[in-house]
């Protein structure tokens, strides 16, 4: 039961952390696109009623901030390397509202609106390149019109997240600097929103579609595919951590109830010998199986309740050995586990059926022995 | 004297298949109510295949045997079950109390299979308690008490249910002289008094001498039966503790 139980507050836990990250710090809840913008990343596809988008969305009560981001594929050069990137143009206030990135920042400072070629980088592509904070690098693109441009840039600032794949593609400048080279003023390709609570989401963009429906609005569901995959998903995931652990189970019971069946062998022999029948002897074991069933689920529902209120603040720290490989998938190092209420009732209906089942073999074997033959050992 | 049990012919072979071993041979065996019955013999010679044969706790392989009329040969393992708790006692060499259960408890058990009322029970465990002597032990648990004190209560979880008959299977061998000799008064009394037939496989010459009747096996047959020939037997062909 305490295994069943952590393992899927581990689960759970990982895949809300997840979940937050996306929303929080990478995508948002919804984005606003250009229909076509997102097929080759054209910089000439901005979303051209900005402004009255813009004050469109300062009459939803439940956006808590708005980023616009105007982004284009590129190539990063340095002198001894050069690496394929996003860049995104950002205004420094309106994206640590939407995405924290002021908190990403492990290095060096955010983006000064005064210093127009400074340059923010992820963690792994300042390894990759070896770039570190006041480094020089260029970055190369199109324009609006198609024709290949080039800016000189200064590295302002190192952020790493959980995702370190999307930290070695995004490298983030000023706004009006990218705007510049691309040619497009004051436009954007890009209108993150950041609500209030997560059940808002598919109420606004139904209410924002409808408001503007030439554009592209998604959620973070339909931005960040592989994260809702993982969380439609979950239930399943659940169900076969949950078999692994039953068919351990499983094992466990019928070694404890057929150590005990063997213990106990002269004891059932003379109980046979006396009179007591064989169906008082499998319910006799049966009843011995419901009941360490009955003391054990508790214990260990209490036992998984406590280590993981405990670990849902403290952490579990797994940087030390699964670090790297955690942030490949986009997860943090460190786990908040948190108690699967919901999947509480399925757990316990399982539990006690398994340990049910895996008594009745040493029920079968208790009811065959002989008494003759067990007053003998 | 009425019939308790008439046996014909019985015989039981173990590993049949691979190294047989003639336990009892065509035994014939005839017991009436009230008898204080000893089986003796060396060791391997068939005493406690018999008295599991008599119990109903091993099938023979062949002949019949009869309880009280009813060939237990011929019922069902569920039959024979119900047959042994109604009208069979045991008392094991090894007393086989419940340790988790206090000596009370441990008599009561075999009242409670029968599904006897509270208030017989109460009374007729009460009632044995006073007969073997440890009223005051009724609620201690077995390894409070002594080798002689266990099987004492042993006897009366024998006793509970009123069988035709108890089986004893070397009652005495793991009791000290003086348990032992308690332990057979009890036996005796009960015999006397309450009319209780007893049959015990023994190599105890002090049960021996208390038998009423003694029947030797040999290699799983009968060698001598004071019941047809008066002779001490106990001294016969076989070493005792004497």
């Amino acid at each position: 039961m305490f295994a069943g139980i952590f393992v899927l507050g581990l689960y759970e836990g990982m895949i809300r952390a997840r979940v937050r990250t996306v929303i929080d710090t990478e995508v948002a809840h919804i984005q606003i696109h250009h229909p076509n913008f997102k097929d080759d990343y054209d910089p000439a596809f901005t979303i051209a009623g900005q402004a009255q988008v813009s004050g469109a969305l300062r009459t939803v009560k439940d956006i808590k901030a708005v980023a616009y981001r105007s982004m284009t594929q590129g190539m990063l050069a340095t002198a001894t390397g050069s690496a394929g990137v996003q860049i995104n143009g950002i205004i420094p206030d309106e994206e640590n509202a939407v995405s924290s990135m002021k908190k990403k920042i492990i290095e060096g400072d955010e983006l000064d609106l005064k210093k127009k070629n400074g340059i923010l980088i992820g963690k792994k592509l300042a390894d990759k390149m070896k770039l570190s904070i006041g480094n020089k690098l260029v970055l190369t693109f199109t324009d609006r019109e198609n024709n290949i441009t080039a800016g000189a840039f200064k590295v302002a600032g190192i952020y790493q997240t959980s995702n370190s794949p999307l930290d070695e593609r995004n490298v983030f400048v000023n706004r009006a600097t990218l705007n510049s080279y691309l040619l497009i003023g004051e436009a954007c390709h890009e209108i993150a929103i950041l609500l209030v609570n997560d059940t808002a989401v598919e109420g606004v963009k139904q209410s924002l579609q409808q408001r503007f429906p030439a554009y592209s609005i998604q959620t973070w569901r339909e931005n960040s595919p592989e994260t809702d995959l993982m969380v439609s998903t979950i239930n399943q995931y659940s169900s076969i951590i949950i078999v692994i652990i039953m068919i351990a189970l499983a094992f466990g019971i019928v070694n404890t109830m057929l150590m005990s069946v063997l213990e106990r062998t002269r004891e059932i022999g003379m109980l046979t010998a006396l009179g007591m029948n064989r169906v008082k002897v499998f319910v006799l074991v049966l009843a011995e199986t419901v009941i360490l069933t009955l003391v054990g689920v508790p214990l260990g529902l209490l036992s998984a309740w406590i280590t993981i209120l405990y670990f849902s603040t403290a952490g579990i720290d797994i940087s030390s050995f699964a670090g790297a490989a955690m942030s490949g998938f986009g997860f943090g190092s460190i786990i908040y586990p948190e108690f699967p209420i919901a999947s509480l009732q399925t757990v316990m209906i399982i539990v006690v059926s398994t340990a049910l089942i895996s008594s009745l073999f040493p029920s079968m074997k208790a009811i065959k022995l002989q008494p003759a033959d067990a007053l003998r050992q | 004297m009425k019939t308790v049990i008439d046996a014909h012919n019985i015989s039981k072979t173990f590993n049949p298949e691979t190294i047989p071993v003639l336990a009892v041979d065509k035994v014939h065996l005839h017991l009436e109510r009230g008898e204080f019955t000893a089986l003796v013999g060396p060791s391997g010679s068939g005493k406690t295949t018999l008295l599991n044969l008599i119990g109903g706790l091993d099938k023979p392989d062949t002949g019949n045997i009869l309880i009280n009329g009813v060939d237990i040969t011929l019922l069902s393992a569920n039959a024979l079950i119900d047959f042994r708790l109604h009208n069979i006692g045991f008392v094991f060499q090894s007393f086989n109390l419940i340790p988790v259960l206090t000596a009370k408890e441990n008599v009561e058990l075999i009242m409670q299979l029968q599904h006897s009322k509270r208030a017989s029970i109460e009374k007729r465990v009460r009632a044995l308690f006073q007969e073997i002597g440890l009223e005051d032990k009724m609620q201690t648990r077995p390894a409070q008490l002594s080798g002689g004190q266990q099987q004492r209560v042993a006897v009366a979880r024998a006793l509970a249910p009123k069988p035709q008959f108890v089986l004893a299977d070397e009652p005495t061998a793991n009791l000290d002289s003086k348990s032992a000799a308690n332990l057979l008064d009890i036996m005796a009394k009960l015999n006397q008094e309450e009319n209780i037939t007893f049959i015990f496989s023994t190599h105890d010459a002090r049960v021996i001498e208390r038998a009423r009747r003694v029947i030797t096996l040999v290699d799983g047959q009968i060698h001598a039966d004071t019941a047809h020939v008066e002779t001490n037997v106990a001294h016969e062909g076989f070493s005792t503790n004497k």
